[in-house]
Order: structure tokens, then sequence, then C-alpha cells
């Protein structure tokens, strides 16, 4: 378990960055927690012909509040962010997924971009990001773009950075309902193994209990990290009876086309997924409620 | 009992923690000779394949490569690796030659100067492989007509015998009632975070090979030096390498004898440390991989009549001691109960998988989880409480020494009160209304009880058992006991240890006997050359077999000392008090030679010696196993371990009938090893067995795809439990002293782990129970409990 032959480059700033993906493009692969990377390295998995670290460049380790938005450096660890008080007020969806992701010690090496561009379908960050409707501003040498989390993840480790780009900060969308409640759950054979099923909700109600704004996605169930707009829409104007939570979690469920591997048959995927999906919505819904 | 001693039973800190917390453990890997030569692998990527050809160029001319080397060459300078039934047919080198018969055999060699150089080689090697049947199923295998993995062996199967001991077809015939089922244990092992290493260097001049190895192997020494075509002297192995983690895979024998003759080939240091793919898949580690075809004959009131055992293992592609993993089993084959007939058919079968090594107990987790799963299904057929059964058929304190049909003694116990200790520890009636609340409020809840034993002090019944031309009838332990000039004391053992805490224990036993301080009593690990007989830390042996030769040592020690203070006191042995190291006449405190001063006579002054008594002052003992020694029956009844343990469990755990998640509540393990030379040592080895017990049976399985390859090679598919997984567990000590052992002790070193996966399993089909729903696969993993538990509601 020795990585293949490559070449190693410590950027010190974003844009010593972005010449070395200029310049070497495909052949590149950027560390910065490692904690996917390095493992896939070390089994020959992935034989980057550079690898390109960023832990030195200070500009991609913040955490940003804005006025609807969080803004988070790419470099940024996940247990900084996980002990963030106020980021956890404004969007509390992301330090309850964190909670899931791996275990103390890996948060506090891996990162919270190197996770979105790992893009793992089952992994936490990505679903939240689809979930938020997060936006990925991806830096070139010649300019910075934006990225919306549903253009951005387009498969299996697979997102819509193009081989020149860094991602350079994440935008979580923070919700200014007062009475917002969030939620997250996942099902792994042990704690902090990769999710079987994950399952992700925030909504808001208004003063007379009516849900007035609801997001929810699930992890693990395809390609991607999914999210049910649609569905997520049925869910406001109701006082999120079981009925209808169920009825919008199963319909999730069914419209999703997960795989199957060692630990889970689709049918089971399928099972937890509904399963699952009903039980963020209700928990965020308690927590929204509890807002009263 | 254990308020008469000074040393022994008592907590004190273990004379190897402040190395291994302090990070001053020298492993394996910190052996680093210079010039040192580093070996990587090429392994097979087919179950089942010819290799056609094996082109070395490319590899060769890479930077830093000093050699391939491939099976042809190998096998024609080495012999094969030692089998421990009698199949001469089925040879194993540590180098496949014309064919390979599991994915992640190796295949070649590569030897550079960096680990790192010698992958990227290894990639270069080119291998032409023509793909052969294969077979993964241990039944499809048995079936007639099957591939052969070996066909000069001309069947797949390795070893079979029925044995019947006892009345068993009258039993069944007689019995109110039997059942029949079958018990299906997951292929897991005991998989340590230090994979195996070796680094061995031969001295042309001395013609000597060194070796340093993560090692626990009983005569690895000697099968070392047979494969390599050497005379025993010429092995050294230093067994003074600290072992990450074992019990019982640490056996590295085709690795040490591969890279022993790389070392010798090219004159330099060689060095191999498996990386974790190659443990898991081609380090020939795997555990038991077994079925049981159970049936139990009873009667109404609970009294088990007979039983009949079927018990199928898959060894996976070549035999090493694996097929004997069915043997151990005989020496406890009822379990801690009174069953007077019982029929015993042990199968063991080959498939093209990967080779299975020792793992903790030997085989006995396996059939105490059939046994129990047994206990409890005729409870459930009888309508009657589990321990009510358990009690009715648990061989009672007044019966020990207790004989069972299979030829076995058991040397002591107190079954009932360990259970009942175990209970009240638990809070029994108080969980039992958790459980019913639990299960009102719509969850799934359960109770779990395994009563088991754990045969300790091992000997080597079972290679005669499995194999008539093997008379193996010793398995003796040595220590040496050396006092110095300065009068400080200093243990001698002859093996290496993986963890168990062998410097403590000799270093305890020795101080108890001499009234020494342990903690200023040195322990040292001899190398092969240097050792007394002995064998090795396996089968829950060294309390027994160490302890009691360092005993043995440290009392004609003692009595030297006496006799020399005898001799200069002019007065009868019998005369003298022998207190804290020194000697005096009884009554009279003033006449008293100090330990300093006997310890001076013996080493300078000659002419205070008595006659007959060499001068210096050590003492060596060589200890053959208690009731050790017999040869079998022709009915194949025969004394195998001396000494029985007890452990009785007692498990909450809740499903979740949603999503299947199991979780472990509550556990509490009452546990009987006679007396406990280091307690802390004994609850650290249960605790971990315990936690091991929790992956057998829900997390941990050495999977393999339809097409024959390991889908479970890394851990993020092999599921050891984490603490996150591992509740907060609870020991309630009992005492039965052994009355074969030097201070009543028995082995304790698989403990906790071969009731775990019994109880687990019996927890879970108790929560299962409402649903009339169960499960005897293990591991019993999320997707199997919800594809149980749905398959019950849809009924």
């Amino acid at each position: 378990m020795k990585a293949a032959p490559f070449e190693y480059v410590r950027a010190g700033s974003i844009g010593e960055a972005c010449e070395v993906l200029q310049r070497e493009g495909d052949a590149v692969k950027v560390v910065a927690g490692g904690q996917s990377l390095i493992p896939m390295m070390a089994m020959r998995l992935v034989r980057p012909g550079w690898l390109l670290d960023i832990n030195e460049i200070a500009a991609l380790k913040f955490v940003a509040m804005d006025k609807d938005a969080v803004r988070i450096g790419a470099c940024t660890r996940q247990s900084t962010v996980e002990r963030d008080q106020e980021l956890a007020a404004r969007v509390p969806l992301l330090r309850q997924a964190l909670a899931w992701v791996g275990h103390i010690q890996t948060r506090n090496r891996g990162t919270i971009g190197g996770s979105i561009v790992h893009a793992d379908p089952c992994a936490e960050l990505p679903l939240v990001a689809r979930v938020l409707g997060a936006r990925m501003v991806l830096r070139s040498t010649a300019a910075a773009r934006t990225v919306e989390a549903d253009a951005f993840f387009s498969g299996p480790m697979m997102t819509a950075t193009d081989a020149n780009e860094c991602l350079e900060e994440v935008q979580w969308p923070a919700w200014g309902e007062r009475r917002t409640g969030s939620a997250f759950t996942e099902i792994s054979n042990r704690h902090g193994d990769f999710a079987m099923v994950s399952a992700a909700a925030q909504l808001s109600l208004g003063d007379d209990g009516r849900c007035v704004r609801a997001a929810f996605g699930l992890g693990g169930m395809g390609q991607t990290p999914l999210a049910f707009p649609q569905l997520a829409q049925r869910l406001v104007g109701t006082r999120l009876e079981d009925e209808i939570v169920k009825s919008v979690a199963h319909d999730a469920a069914a419209q999703s086309d997960p795989g199957s591997d060692l630990f889970a048959t689709a049918a089971y995927r399928r099972h937890l997924a509904g399963v699952l999906a009903a039980r963020v919505i209700s928990a965020a819904h308690a927590q929204a409620g509890s807002k009263g | 009992m254990t308020t008469q001693f000074r040393y022994i039973g008592k907590h004190r800190r273990t004379k190897e923690d402040p190395r291994f917390v302090t990070g001053r453990g020298r492993y394996a890997a910190d052996i680093a000779l210079p010039g040192t030569k580093h070996v990587a692998l090429v392994a097979s990527p087919h179950p089942s394949a010819r290799i056609v050809s094996i082109s070395t160029d490319a590899a060769l001319a890479a930077p830093g490569v000093l050699t391939v080397l491939t099976g042809d060459e190998f096998c024609a300078r080495t012999d094969p690796l030692y089998v421990g039934v009698d199949a001469p047919k089925v040879t194993r080198y540590a180098l496949a030659r014309g064919v390979v018969r599991y994915a992640g055999e190796w295949v070649a060699a590569v030897v550079a100067d960096t680990r790192a150089l010698a992958e990227d080689a290894a990639e270069l090697v080119e291998v032409e492989y023509e793909s052969l049947p294969f077979v993964i199923d241990p039944e499809a295998a048995l079936a007639p007509g099957t591939h052969l993995i070996h066909p000069d062996h001309g069947t797949n199967v390795l070893y079979r015998r029925k044995f019947v001991w006892g009345p068993v077809e009258e039993a069944f015939a007689k019995a109110d009632h039997q059942l029949a089922f079958r018990a299906t244990w997951g292929r897991s092992s005991t998989v340590p975070i230090e994979t195996f290493g070796v680094t061995a260097r031969w001295d042309p001049v001395a013609e000597l090979l060194d070796v340093w190895a993560s090692i626990q192997m009983p005569k690895y020494p000697d099968q070392t030096a047979r494969a390599l075509r050497l005379p025993g002297n010429a092995v050294r192995v230093h067994f003074d390498v600290d072992v990450g983690g074992s019990y019982g895979v640490k056996r590295g024998i085709k690795h040490t004898v591969l890279v022993g003759y790389l070392a010798k080939k090219l004159g330099v240091p060689v060095r191999l440390i498996e990386d974790r793919l190659e443990n898991m898949r081609g380090g020939d580690m795997h555990g038991p991989d077994r079925f049981f075809d159970m049936q139990v004959a009873f009667d109404r009131d609970g009294t088990i009549r007979g039983m009949k055992m079927r018990a199928v293992d898959d060894v996976g592609a070549y035999a090493g001691r694996s097929p004997l993993q069915l043997g151990k089993p005989v020496g406890a084959i009822c379990g801690p109960y009174q069953i007077h007939a019982i029929e015993y058919e042990p199968t063991s079968v080959m498939t093209n998988k990967t080779p299975q090594e020792a793992v903790r107990g030997f085989g006995q987790s396996p059939t105490n989880f059939a046994i129990e799963r047994a206990m409890d299904r005729v409870a459930r057929q009888l309508g009657m409480d589990r321990i009510e059964l358990r009690r009715k058929n648990l061989i009672r304190r007044d019966q020990f020494p207790y004989l069972i049909p299979s030829g076995s003694s058991y040397d002591s116990g107190d079954y009932h009160t360990v259970l009942d200790k175990a209970l009240e520890a638990s809070g029994y009636p108080a969980l039992v209304r958790m459980r019913d609340e639990a299960r009102l409020a719509g969850r799934l809840a359960g109770i779990g009880v395994a009563t088991c034993l754990e045969p300790s002090g091992g000997n080597a019944s079972f290679e005669l058992l499995f194999n008539p031309k093997n008379e193996t009838t010793t398995w003796m332990d040595s220590c040496l006991v050396r006092v110095d000039l300065s009068g400080s004391i200093t243990g001698v053992m002859g093996t290496s240890s993986s963890g168990q805490g062998h410097e403590t224990l000799v270093s305890t036993v020795v101080g108890e006997i001499l009234e020494r301080d342990p903690a200023t009593i040195r322990v040292i690990h001899a190398d092969s050359l240097n050792a007394l007989p002995s064998n090795s830390p396996v089968g829950s042996r060294m309390a027994i077999m160490l302890g009691g030769a360092a005993a043995g040592a440290a009392r004609k020690i003692r009595d030297a000392l006496v006799a020399i203070a005898a001799h200069n006191f002019e007065c009868s042995p019998e005369d003298l008090e022998y207190r804290d190291g020194n000697v005096g006449i009884k009554g009279a405190p003033s006449k008293m030679l100090s330990w300093d001063q006997l310890v001076e006579i013996a080493h300078r002054k000659f002419h205070k010696m008595p006659p007959g008594l060499d001068p210096g002052l050590q003492a060596q003992f060589v200890w053959e196993v208690p009731t050790g020694g017999g040869v079998p029956t022709q009915d194949g009844r025969v004394q195998m371990y001396p000494c029985y343990a007890f452990e009785a469990h007692v498990v909450y755990v809740e499903i979740d009938p949603d999503t299947g998640k199991p979780s472990i509540r509550k556990y509490v393990c009452g546990h009987d090893c006679g007396v406990m030379i280091s307690p802390d040592i004994v609850h650290g080895m249960t605790y971990g067995g315990i936690a091991h017990g929790i992956g057998a049976s829900l997390y941990e399985k050495f999977a393999y795809t339809e097409d024959g390859q390991l889908a479970s090679g890394t851990f993020m598919d092999y599921l050891i439990p984490s603490s996150m997984e591992v509740p907060d567990i609870h020991i309630v000590d009992h005492c039965t002293p052994s009355p074969l052992t030097t201070f009543g002790q028995k082995g304790s070193g698989e403990a906790g782990y071969l009731g775990a996966p019994a109880a687990i399993a019996n927890a879970i089909n108790d929560a299962l129970d409402p649903l009339g729903a169960s499960i005897d696969t293990l591991p019993m993993s999320h997707l199997a409990l919800w594809e149980t538990i749905t398959k019950a509601t849809k009924m």
C-alpha cells in the first residue's frame, strides 16, 4: 500500500494552486485533509501525476457570515466548522451532519471542500449541499464561477469542476425564518462508516404551525446525493401530519434507484430511505415546533 | 482464596504497560537492520487458474530491484509447509507453482531497495493465467464431481470422521422430543492492528539465519528450518519482538520461509511487512468458516439426552493446522452440560478461498455458539425458561472432576453460582421488565443468556486424534530463573508474547514464591537457540504452563537458599523459616542469613556452599501439561486440555424494527477462571474477547463474491466493532481453583469471546421471538436482521 510515483507541490496561495492546475490539468489531484484521497492512492486506485497540497493556503480557511449565507473556505477543517457556534445557529443542518462524518480524528484533518469535491454519493456534506442548495465557487487562473449544488454533483465521485479549477469556497444558504428546524440521520453498520442511506431535512413553520418552507434529501440512493424539491413542496401548507410525511418519504424512496452492495440490497436501501426521510422530516418539524 | 497470596490476584501495574503506553514497544517494523531490502508480492487475481507464463523482465529492469522470485525456483529449493492432518499431497508453499488456488495467493516476490519500489516493480511482473473452475461454497465443494482444489489429494475433504461417544441412538429413540437445525458461523478472524511482519538476515560465515518476526506460533523455528532445509540450530528466532495483536493468527510461516530464502539467496537482510490488503487477502489468517447441523434429543422436563453435531468447516485452499480447529472442541463437546451421548462428525473441506489459521479459542467459540443456540431452541420448544433449562443440565459443583463422553475430565467449576452471580449483577428481574415494556411499546427487545466453557492449558491431543501418524504427546513449557550477584532476579521465557502480559505473569509468580517484589524482577525472552523447550502462548495455556514453570524454577531457587542456610547454621532445613528472601532459624530471629548474604555465598563463597549444590544461583523448570500425555482410544476418546474456565453471559439488546439495526444496551459476564494471577490482565482479555465476539456475531465477515473474490479486504468492508458499538461491559468474578495447577489458576486468553457470540445470538433471537422469527447465521448484519424481520411480518 504505497502510492504509485507522483510529483508533489505545495501551493502557498490560491493563485499558485491555480497555476499548477492550469499547467498540469487532469494529472493533478488536490490534497487537503487527505482522508479519502490518500488511502485511495495507497491502494493505487488513484494515481495522480501531481499531488497539489493546499494545506498551507491561509486564504482557503475561513468561516464568514453573510446576510443570507455562510461562506466557508474550501480548506477549512470539518472540526473547525463543527465547533463554530454562530454557524451552528445559522446553518444547523451542517453541524448536525458533521457529527456523522467519519470520526473526531478524521474531522480534525478532513476539510469541508475536500468532502464536497470528493462527491461520494453516500457522504454527508454533499447531501446537505444538495438539500440546502449550496453554491460552490470554483477558481481558475482566468476567473471564478459559482455552480449550484444540483449542477455541481454530476455522478459518483464526479463534479462540474474543470481540470483547471480549484474549489475556493462553499456558500451555505442560511434560512431567515425564525421557526426553522432541521435534522440529519443515517444508517451505517458502524458509527462513522459510509452510510447505507442518509437523510437530511430542513423546514420552517409559520405562526399557525403550518409548514412554510421545506427541503429534504437522501444520500446513498443514487449516483449523487438527491434532493426532492417537488416532494418537499407538498409539505408546504400542511401541518406535517404523519400521513403526509410518510407519503412524501415513501414517494422519495420510490423515485430513487439505489444500487446493491455487500451490506445493503436495493430493496433494503429503498425501505431505509422511506423510514429515514420520514424520521428527519418529523424530527425537523419537532425542532421547529419547539421554537414556538 | 486469593487473600493467601502476597502478589497474585492483586491489582498491580503490569510490567508491559509502561513500555506500550509510552510508545516504546519494539515491533517487527521497528527492526531496521542496515542494508535491509524489502519484499512486495504479486498476487493472483483469479480464484483458480493455471499459470501459463511469468515474465519478470520489466520488473527486473525497474529501479532498485534486486530480484524477482517465482514459485518454480522457490518450490524446488524449499520443502512444503507442515500439514496438520494426514494429507501429504496437499502441498503448500509461500509461492504458487503451476496453479493458483485462491484470489490473493502469492505468485511472485519482488525484492527492492524500498517497499515502494518493490510495489512499483510488482506491477510490472506479467503473469499469464488460464482460468480454471473454482468452488467457493463448502457444500458444493463436498459434492461429487466438483472441481478439486488439490487433484492429487483426490478429494476436497481434508478430514472427516464420525465419532460416537455413548448410547446416542438409544438416547434419541427414548427421548420425548427431538429438534434439528443448522447454525452457521461466518468467516471472520482476529484481525490485529499490526499485520504480519518478518525480517531475516543470513550470516554466511556462521551459517545462521536470524529471524525477527511478529510471531505467535508453536514450533515456528523448527518449521522454518525444515522448510529451508537447514539444521534446527541454523535458525535463530528472536522472541523479544513485541507483537501488535494476534490471538492465534500470527503464524506467518510461509512469509518467514520466503523471506529466509531470499535473505540467504541475496546475502542481505530482507524484510516483508504485509500491508493490509496482503494481510486480509493473502496473509492466510481467516478464521473458522463453519456450519453445524445440530440434532438434540430431550425429555419434556428439559433433560438433554443426546446431541448429534455435524460440523463442516471450510478451511480454504490449503491446510496448515486449520483442520485441527475442529478437533479442539472435542475436549468440551457437551459444553458445561451433562449430556451423556454425543455424535460428532467433523468435516474439514477445502475451497478456493484464503486459507484458514488459528483463531482465539481454536474452533471452540463456533461450537459453543451451536450448543447454546440448541439450548435456547430446546427451551423454546418446551416452553421452558432458558435459565431453568440450563440450571437443570449444568454439571453440578459436586460432580467434579467430571468425565465427559469424549474422554476429557473437567477439573473444577461452580457453574450454577457463576450463572446466578451474572444474573444478579444484570438485575435480571428488572431487565425482564425492561424488555417486556419495550415490547409493549412496539420495540424488538431481547435478553440473551449463554453459559460456556474455555478449555485451557493447551496440549496437542487433537493432533493425535485427527492424525494417527502424529505422536505428539507433550506440549511442555519452561522457565529459567536466575539470581545475579547483586541479588536481582531475572526470569527467562522461551517464546514470544503477543499481548498476554507474560512478563507480569512470570514476575508475579516468581515474586510470590521468592517473596520478592515483582516490580524488581526483570523478565526477558530468550532467542530460540537459547530457549528452554517451550511451545507458545496458544490454547489459553500460559497462566497454567509458564506460570507453573516459573513457579517451579523459583521453588528450586528457594530450596537452594534454604539449603545454603541449613549448611551454614548446621541445622536441618525443617528448622528454618524463609521470609522475604531471608532464611532464619525458627524462633530465633537473630539467627538469620539475609537474601544478600545467601546470594553472595552462592556466587562467591564456595567454601560455604553445601556439597552437591552448584555455585551460582539459577534454576530451570520444564513442565508438561497437567493430565497430558495420553493417546486416544480406538473410539476417539482422549483427555484434551486440563483446565476448564466458565463464563455466563447476560445480554440485553434492542433491534430497530424499521431498520434492523441492533444495539446492545447491557452486557454482563460472570467469569470463573480459578485464581487470577493478574486480575487486570484477565479483565482486559475478557473485555477484548467480548468486543471480538460482538464483531463475530454482528459485523465481521470475510465475504466472497460469486466470482470468487474477497469482497471485504479492507477495514471499510471488514467491520471491526469500535468503541461506538461496544457497550459498557460488567464482569463479575468468581473463583473455583483448579486442583491441577500451581496456584489454582486456569487459562483466560479466550475469555469473553467463547460465549459472546452465543449470548448475542440468543438475545437477538429472543428479540425476534414475538415475531415468530429466528436467525442462526452469523454475522447477523443489519441487512440480515431486516430481511428476517420483513419476512416474518409479511407472513
